[in-house]
């Protein structure tokens, strides 16, 4: 689905990003892991195509993104891709449930009615129902983290790119939206997350490690219960 | 204090757009308060430099015809109140007459008499401010005449009449003390005595100054009573030295009153900016703020921090614009130099300059400074929470409809929501439309023809004056024998002028011009009441009113030719001729006591005002005839002139304005913004969207402010602009606007002007990024 071939990424004269290279296969699940500072956030921003990049490019189903105009580019991410921030970013003047159906209005990929009733649908699979009104600042960083991959997932993007979604949330609430993003992907949404908790990235498919703007390992994880002890253990060798 | 200036150095690096829009701001304000108070000092310098060394008469009185010259002799010397006197024997020569290449001054509206140099007081004055004396065959120009014809130095006037031609060669030009202003009806023109004996045996007519200096304290209106009763020479027109210092304060002052009222403005609107910048800087500095305090930073050192960059920023601007003052001064005050020299209080033009950016540098410290301490009462607790503090700003709903004008949509339900933070652009937008209009109206007012209903006589469009001497009846009689058979015309009016005694406030008699003729010819709007009816009532014009303390309904007794008359006040008129002193009724004037006869008249449809006037002149050889628009022009011009500069300064200085306040707000709003343009980023919005939607925020506020401006405009301008002319005596002026200027051309251009400033202020919205959000 995704094709990133060598891209490389700097910042004046700081080398973020060296010569990377791999691929998301429709379906998949991957969680970026590595140390702060070692140039995960800039891999996803590099590849949702949020980010300009210094060489390399981003096919996207064929399509060199990384070629494309940023107006141009806006609107591919419109219809392709969801975004899910750690601080669940929205907008301070719009209720949330305007703040969800926001893209789907813009992207007019379906009628206003469709997609208030398919930002209904979301918010009562994310158990949000209720907080339609309020403003952002009158729920919880569960509720809002939640309604942000209800935003996320309005225009029923074909990937889903989160930068730490459970970052600034409590265990119970990140339980949450584990189980969310778990089901998600059951139901064939291909993720792509950027994480340092273990509790995440052991709902991956997939693990790459970054360190020092390269990857340092790739591996890939059984569906057995294992998982959890697998993923510490290879963790345990960077 | 070194650490201080660091750190104000590393501040205005990282704010430039801010700093530098800021500096500019104070700078014009400063700028335009040290202009205004420079050209008010060189006017007032120059003024008093040209009375006292032109020393003008307190006391004016002209005559056409034989005078007694012993009676009036003995008048002088009975009168231990007179200083001293002067007759100014002057030869009126009509401006068909006389030749400056190759055309006559018929076109200028002036009465020009020509002169020798007097003796004692009222001297005319050359370009050195030194009594001017011209040699045989030479001739001394009034200003006026060097100003709006070009007259220089060197050229040649040439008086022709049937056979007779002499050309006099141009040796100086005449500063006047009496006679300078555009708004004074008569010039001067000074000439040997030789060339004076020889012209007057070929052409002209002579008309005589009776002149009076007064011991000080003694008042005009006591020399013009027994001036008066004694029956001395007074056919003309006569002037006290406070109608002259009023005619010289409204011809040179205005511009220096509109430089400083604008500079007010400017003011006001740098000092609103200069709080907005300061909240929102301090609002971002709040969590460094708290941890300065956190750590025992003492409030004082906090305050100083802060302040010193303004304080910085406020000495820079205020020397720029001292110096910048001087350019900028001197060019508005060219004209009262080139009329009334550098005068003798030169250190006003620099010391009051200096003065006002002293004020105004305090006021904005200050200002300045108790904004920081506002800034400084939280407490460290209130301060670190920062973003809790930020009131909510309310929502606006997405229409179920969905997004139709996606663009549109979201940019009114913002502004919907953050207003306020618009509220400086919008008073400043507000100001800027109202300072555009206000001069245009106002030049445009009193361009129109239809301002002569302020000049006591309804609109018409030719003015025949018959005046200044010994046949006016016989010249009346053949003026009105004409304009009877000519078909061309549809109506005409004549009116005659006299004076009659009304008694003051002070009850002091003071003889004022009262007009006799039929008001329902031309008839005029007034203020209060209406046109005498008949023989018992009488109008006033609204400064006679004022100073009689007469209103519609009370009754007035005047003094004719020794005998009272009663009259009742029928109606208060607008009148800014004769010093705004005049009144209407049906007194029988003796022929020998009508001043003067205006014949006022409409030619047919079709006929043309400027064909009609030559035509005319050339049959009424001896009235002077003028259209209207150019009486009305012709009047003000110095005036309507220093309008024009004032007009064009306003503009540009406006248009700077909405386009540094356009740069200003968009730098602060977008990275206050910088969150939700790049949430919007993330979810779908482009930078062109985006920058769309800043777009319609501004010009949206653009739009509303120019409407609201626009009627201020009106209403305000009329109230300011009555105000000005009230001392005049038209107190309440209907403002003319030109709407495809006022209400098309000048909106388009700012509103193209924001527009080009958005494009180019909204490129930043390209840099922000949903990265650095997250990273913050």
């Amino acid at each position: 689905m995704i094709k990133v071939k060598q891209i490389s990424k700097s910042f004046k004269d700081t080398k973020v990003l060296h010569d990377i290279s791999f691929e998301i296969k429709r379906g998949d699940f991957i969680a970026v892991m590595g140390a702060s500072g070692s140039g995960k956030s800039t891999l996803l921003y590099s590849v949702s195509g949020m980010d300009s990049l210094s060489s390399g490019k981003v096919l996207f189903e064929g399509i060199n993104i990384s070629a494309m105009q940023e107006d141009e580019l806006s609107g591919f991410r419109l219809s392709k891709m969801g975004f899910v921030f750690q601080n669940a970013q929205m907008l301070k003047n719009l209720s949330v449930f305007d703040n969800i159906i926001l893209p789907g209005l813009v992207a007019k990929k379906e009628s206003a009615d469709g997609i208030r009733k398919r930002a209904s649908e979301l918010m009562k699979r994310m158990e949000i129902e209720g907080i339609e009104e309020r403003d952002i600042r009158e729920v919880s960083g569960g509720q809002l983290q939640r309604s942000s991959i209800c935003r996320a997932m309005i225009n029923n993007p074909e990937i889903l790119f989160l930068d730490e979604p459970t970052g600034a949330l409590n265990s119970g609430a990140t339980d949450q939206v584990l189980t969310i993003l778990e089901d998600l992907n059951r139901d064939g949404m291909t993720i792509m997350t950027v994480t340092h908790d273990p509790r995440v990235a052991v709902k991956a498919r997939r693990v790459l490690y970054i360190r020092d703007g390269q990857i340092a390992a790739c591996k890939e994880f059984s569906l057995g219960a294992d998982r959890e002890r697998e993923l510490d253990e290879w963790l345990k060798g960077f | 204090m070194k650490l201080l200036l660091n750190l104000v150095r590393k501040d205005f690096k990282r704010n430039r757009v801010i700093t530098t829009a800021l500096a500019v701001f104070l700078i014009l304000s400063a700028l335009l308060m040290a202009g205004g108070l420079r050209v008010a000092g060189t006017m007032i310098s120059s003024l008093n430099g040209l009375n006292e060394l032109a020393v003008p008469p307190e006391y004016l009185q002209m005559h056409k015809g034989t005078y007694d010259e012993e009676a009036f002799e003995n008048f002088v010397e009975t009168r231990d109140y007179i200083k001293d006197s002067l007759i100014v024997k002057m030869l009126d020569i009509s401006n068909a007459n006389i030749i400056y290449q190759d055309e006559t001054l018929e076109k200028c509206l002036m009465d020009n008499g020509f002169v020798i140099q007097n003796e004692g007081f009222d001297f005319l004055l050359d370009m050195d401010n030194e009594i001017a004396e011209v040699k045989d065959g030479e001739i001394g120009v009034p200003v006026y005449y060097a100003e709006e014809l070009g007259i220089q130095v060197g050229d040649v006037i040439t008086l022709h009449k049937d056979n007779y031609r002499k050309e006099l060669t141009v040796a100086t030009v005449i500063r006047d003390a009496s006679m300078n202003a555009a708004l004074a009806s008569s010039k001067r023109f000074l000439i040997s005595q030789a060339d004076l004996d020889e012209i007057s045996i070929h052409m002209g007519e002579w008309e005589y100054c009776f002149e009076f200096l007064l011991e000080d304290g003694t008042s005009t209106a006591v020399l013009e009573k027994d001036y008066m009763d004694a029956g001395m020479p007074s056919n003309g027109v006569a002037l006290t030295g406070s109608l002259l210092t009023m005619i010289n304060n409204l011809s040179y002052g205005l511009v220096a009153f509109i430089i400083i009222a604008i500079s007010i403005l400017l003011i006001m609107m740098a000092v609103l900016c200069l709080s907005y910048i300061i909240r929102a800087t301090m609002a971002e500095e709040n969590c460094t703020i708290g941890e300065m305090k956190a750590i025992g930073f003492p409030g004082k050192a906090i305050e100083s921090l802060y302040q010193i960059k303004y304080i910085i920023l406020v000495l820079a601007a205020g020397v720029i614009a001292y110096l910048a003052a001087i350019p900028f001064g001197d060019f508005f005050s060219s004209s009262v130099i080139r009329y009334c020299g550098y005068g003798s209080g030169e250190w006003m033009k620099w010391v009051w300059p200096f003065i006002g950016v002293i004020l105004l540098s305090l006021i904005v410290m200050l200002g300045c400074r108790r904004i920081i301490r506002q800034n400084l009462k939280s407490t460290v607790v209130e301060l670190m929470r920062g973003e809790e503090m930020i009131k909510k700003q309310g929502h606006y709903a997405l229409p179920s409809a969905g997004l139709k004008h996606r663009n549109l949509t979201i940019a009114l339900g913002e502004l919907k929501c953050i207003w306020k933070e618009y509220s400086v652009i919008f008073l400043v937008f507000v100001f800027s439309s109202f300072l555009i209009l206000l001069p245009m109206n106002m030049k445009n007012t009193m361009e129109n023809p239809s301002f002569m209903t302020y000049m006591g006589v309804g609109e018409s469009d030719i003015r025949i004056d018959i005046q200044s001497s010994e046949k006016l009846a016989e010249q009346k009689d053949a003026a009105q024998s004409y304009l009877e058979h000519d078909s061309e015309i549809e109506k005409y009016a004549i009116y005659r002028n006299g004076y009659v005694q009304f008694q003051n406030a002070d009850g002091e008699w003071e003889y004022s011009r009262v007009e006799n003729g039929d008001e329902s010819v031309f008839p005029l709007e007034y203020l209060e009441g209406s046109a005498p009816d008949d023989r018992k009532e009488m109008a006033l014009s609204y400064l006679n009113a004022s100073e009689l303390g007469k209103e519609v309904g009370d009754s007035l007794t005047v003094i004719y030719r020794g005998e009272e008359l009663l009259f009742t006040v029928c109606g208060i008129y607008q009148d800014i001729t004769y010093g705004g002193k005049t009144a209407k009724a049906a007194i029988d004037f003796d022929d020998n006591d009508v001043e003067v006869y205006i014949i006022y008249l409409d030619v047919c449809d079709g006929v043309s005002i400027q064909e009609k006037t030559d035509e005319l002149r050339g049959i009424l050889t001896d009235s002077k005839i003028t259209p209207i628009s150019e009486f009305v022009s012709q009047t003000f011009g110095g005036i309507t002139d220093n309008m024009s500069l004032v007009e064009v300064a306003a503009i540009v200085l406006s248009l700077l304005l909405i386009m540094l306040i356009t740069v200003m707000i968009l730098q602060l709003i977008t990275a206050r913004e910088h969150s939700a343009i790049a949430i919007k980023k993330a979810i779908g919005f482009s930078n062109r969207d985006i920058r769309i939607q800043f777009g319609i925020r501004i010009l949206m506020i653009q739009f509303v402010a120019i409407v609201v401006g626009t009627v201020l405009a009106n209403l305000w301008g009329e109230a300011i602009f009555g105000w000005m002319l009230s001392f005049m005596g038209a107190s309440k002026i209907t403002i003319l606007v030109e709407p495809v200027t006022a209400y098309l051309l000048g909106p388009a251009a700012q509103l193209l002007l924001v527009f080009i400033t958005v494009i180019a202020g909204t490129k930043v919205v390209r840099s922000y990024h949903i990265r650095d959000q997250i990273m913050e």
